[in-house]
């Protein structure tokens, strides 16, 4: 009896630990995410101070975090109004950048990769992009060819996009963005 | 591990009260036909003891696990690009044909380049000139986190140079400086002895590409003496 308790407390404890544990840094964890809009980031992830988790995340992989001071990373896995970003559909991603020196807008696979050949394109810099006369910018990522800034979508697989904001004065201070000053992600159709 | 014992002790003890019950349910007459549910009773107890036990148990390999995986993890990148940076340089880990483990979450308008440091043998002097694109050098220590992070506007006269060492090195560096001597060099002191330097150079148009790449690998990454 006693034999088996301590086998059944063993094993109730090893399971549940390590796959809570798998679990918990199988992806970008939930501890110390800030969410801006559709955008999401995680702050001290460029830091000295790094939680447990993300340190644990970024180990498991060949990852290096921008630094706090040299930039900030924002995801976005869905659109603004929650939907998943899904490559089938056209995006209309449109508003203002916040101050920073430069910035690139990637679109990514949902482990950070870029997608390869058919997508010729895989992103936009700030220097490369057509604003109109008010210095907003309007990109329309979909996989058809699209007028103006268009970014090429994946034919049917799920995206993400990367928006990175390097030298802005926002750095280790992400906490402060708010969903106006980020461009927004809208769903227009899809095909 | 060592928690083992110590939570399993409640479930140990729960056990005993059945067959007591048990026992004494045998022996009185009128007891015997409580006997049964006391018994279930008893094995329901110790089953939600024994639980309780293996959640606290849960939990503590949860947090040694998390705490561990930075630790003994052999696929992050201090270990994937510990043998750059031994010709004195940064070298690129970005772009294709390199042989080397992907970087995740790269940014492809991005040249990064990597210098593994070990502190063991002496500090490091990091120098680092400013080009035409933006830069961006960051050090990450093994185990993760990143201790400083410094953008080419910082660069005095184009040059960004710092020394990198260790709490004793500091130490001992500070007895040596003169008294009444300016020390004019920036020391960025790192709690653990391995780690990364990495130089990131944006290229905003496709044709920057060739000087991020000739920015980032050129970070100057040797030992201070």
């Amino acid at each position: 009896m006693r034999v088996l308790s301590l086998a059944y407390v063993i094993a109730l404890g090893a399971g549940i630990g390590l796959a809570s544990a798998h679990y918990a840094v199988a992806h970008r964890p939930v501890v110390g995410l800030v969410k801006i809009g559709a955008w999401q980031t995680w702050p001290s992830s460029g830091g000295r101070d790094i939680d447990p988790y993300m340190r644990a995340y970024l180990a498991r992989g060949v990852h290096l975090p921008l630094g706090a001071g040299e930039g900030v990373e924002l995801v976005a896995e869905a659109d603004d109004t929650g939907q998943e970003l899904d490559g089938r559909c056209r995006y209309r991603i449109a508003g203002t950048t916040p101050p920073t020196r430069a910035w690139t807008l990637t679109v990514n696979d949902l482990e950070g990769r870029v997608f390869g050949p058919p997508v010729s394109r895989t992103g936009f810099t700030d220097q490369e992009i057509v604003r109109d006369e008010s210095g907003m910018i309007a990109i329309v990522a979909a996989s058809a060819v699209q007028p103006g800034n268009w970014l090429p979508l994946p034919g049917n697989r799920r995206f993400a996009l990367r928006l990175r904001l390097y030298d802005t004065p926002l750095s280790g201070q992400a906490g402060e963005l708010r969903p106006d000053m980020l461009p927004r992600i809208s769903r227009v159709d899809c095909g | 591990m060592i928690a083992t014992p110590m939570t399993a002790d409640p479930a140990q003890d729960a056990p005993p009260p059945p067959p007591k019950a048990g026992a004494t349910g045998r022996r009185g007459g009128p007891l015997s036909r409580l006997g049964p549910l006391t018994r279930l009773g008893g094995a329901l107890r110790g089953w939600l003891l024994a639980t309780l036990a293996g959640l606290v148990l849960a939990g503590i390999v949860h947090i040694v696990t998390i705490l561990l995986i930075p630790r003994l993890s052999e696929s992050d990148a201090a270990s994937a690009y510990l043998l750059l940076g031994a010709t004195g340089r940064t070298e690129l880990v970005t772009g294709p044909g390199r042989g080397l483990a992907e970087l995740r979450d790269a940014d492809p308008a991005v040249a990064t380049a990597a210098c593994s440091y070990d502190l063991s043998g002496g500090p490091m002097r990091i120098v680092a000139r400013t080009g035409p694109v933006p830069l961006g050098l960051t050090l990450h220590r093994r185990g993760g986190g990143v201790l400083y992070a410094v953008t080419d506007r910082a660069a005095i006269r184009g040059v960004i140079e710092f020394i990198l060492l260790t709490e004793e090195q500091l130490a001992e560096r500070l007895t040596r400086d003169g008294d009444g001597q300016a020390v004019r060099e920036l020391r960025i002191v790192s709690d653990t002895l391995e780690g990364l330097v990495v130089a990131r150079a944006l290229a905003q148009r496709p044709s920057d590409r060739a000087d991020a790449e000739a920015s980032a690998a050129s970070v100057e990454c040797g030992l201070a003496e």
